[in-house]
């Protein structure tokens, strides 16, 4: 099984590079291929996965952080980490695109949670950010998966929508949410709960 | 209605990043060794991360990936050559003291060589050498390619001090004295073309280093201020 993806990717690594050299947005197949040469030092593969990639998870870092600096230094670690452990990528486990996001995304909470109060937020980036609009959809790749999780977000109630967005975006913890909502944690968690088995259910549709 | 059981609901909280410290500590701790939690964990990135398509991509700044890049570069095997460090505040240890010979430099200055190995046969052999003093100091690092016959240097981490530019030399007892490749500031990447032929063979045997100068270079034709750092290159590739 992993050997045939193996295969697989490898055959795909050069309509990879054609496609990106197209602007076109890669496929899953193409990004699978990408990392499975990335796993064997493929140095050329690496910038490719990097230019295709980089812009996405730059801007998940930056909307946590709210720190350009702060947002470059996880990134920076986070390709490294790619580079170093994209051996153990499990194309049947995740979509290249989502195990890196996880790397920067765990990184970012870390980070924050590290530091307790939030530190000021660099101003300039908020006007960018702030905005709670679904921007359109750039990778073709994952279009179906983003079109289903917004159609069951959009089966929950706008308070506990928001939370949500709040918290996988913005890095919101219960207790950021306690405040931000003015009710106690434990009806945070309690509302949570509720809204990710809604999501659960309705994705499994 | 979906009812999420302990394991998934820890799983989903985690992956929705909502956990305090101690609590992700504990679920990383856990899923280790819990399949359970791992798989749910997997689950719910599958479900979630397609939040993360919605936001409008930002290009990071340029200089990102050279960054990047050299920290791969630096990653591999470290050989710590025969040199130990030599602190920015030694004032006494200037460059001339240092060029009163090749030898006395070479055990003088602090320097670090990296080899990287590299599976790919085909790759054209390439010689690299590191240049920084320690963990959280400015480091530089040089790749020659003998097939292209260019050499790359990129400032890695070259933190801006007040009045100060960061110039990298080139040493060869053949050169009369240390020839100038160049200030630079982070981030900066400077590629040159070499020909083949004899100066190729004074740049391969030659050591190079980073002085600290005046704003905008040396006011001399060759380095004033204090040395930072040197080091030779060594064979990265087979």
């Amino acid at each position: 099984m992993l050997a045939q993806s193996r295969l697989l990717a490898e055959q795909s690594t050069k309509k990879a590079a054609q496609g990106y050299s197209d602007g076109m947005p890669l496929t899953r197949k193409q990004l699978d291929g990408l990392i499975g040469s990335v796993a064997k030092g493929d140095e050329a593969a690496f910038a490719e996965l990097y230019q295709v990639s980089s812009s996405k998870l730059f801007a998940v870092a930056l909307r946590i952080l709210r720190n350009r600096e702060e947002a470059e230094e996880v990134l920076q670690e986070s390709y490294f980490r790619v580079w170093e452990k994209a051996a153990d990528f499990n194309p049947a486990l995740a979509s290249p695109l989502t195990w890196m996001a996880a790397i920067v995304r765990n990184r970012c909470i870390d980070e924050i949670r590290r530091k307790v109060p939030r530190g000021s937020p660099d101003e300039s980036l908020l006007e960018n950010l702030e905005s709670d609009d679904e921007h359109p959809i750039v990778g073709l790749e994952r279009q179906e998966d983003v079109q289903r999780l917004m159609r069951c977000m959009e089966g929950l109630e706008p308070e506990k929508k928001q939370m949500v967005r709040l918290a996988y975006l913005d890095g919101m913890s219960r207790e950021d949410l306690a405040v931000k909502f003015g009710r106690p944690e434990g009806t945070i968690k309690t509302w949570l709960y509720r809204s990710l088995a809604q999501l659960k259910g309705c994705l499994e549709q | 209605m979906t009812e999420l059981d302990d394991i998934d609901g820890l799983a989903a909280e985690y992956v929705l990043g909502t956990l305090s410290r101690d609590e992700r500590s504990a679920v990383e701790v856990r899923m280790a060794s819990e399949r359970a939690l791992k798989s749910s964990i997997d689950a719910w990135q599958r479900r979630l991360t397609p939040l993360a398509d919605t936001l409008a991509p930002i290009a990071p700044p340029a200089n990102l990936y050279s960054k990047i890049r050299a920290q791969i570069g630096l990653s591999a095997h470290v050989i710590s050559l025969k040199t130990r460090e030599l602190q920015l505040t030694r004032r006494g240890n200037r460059w001339r003291n240092a060029a009163a010979g090749m030898t006395a430099m070479a055990a003088s200055l602090a320097g670090l060589v990296v080899i990287r190995e590299v599976q790919n046969q085909a790759l054209p052999t390439q010689f690299v050498a590191v240049l920084q003093s320690g963990k959280d100091q400015p480091a530089f690092l040089l790749t020659v390619d003998t097939k292209t016959y260019n050499c790359v240097i990129t400032a890695v981490s070259a933190p801006k001090l007040p009045d100060k530019s960061y110039q990298v030399w080139m040493v060869n007892d053949k050169l009369p004295k240390p020839k100038s490749l160049g200030v630079m500031s982070e981030g900066e990447m400077n590629v040159m073309p070499m020909a083949p032929g004899p100066d190729t063979d004074l740049f391969m045997n030659a050591s190079f280093a980073v002085s600290l100068e005046p704003e905008g270079g040396s006011p001399s034709d060759g380095p004033t201020g204090p040395v930072l750092f040197s080091g030779k290159l060594i064979q990265a590739t087979p």
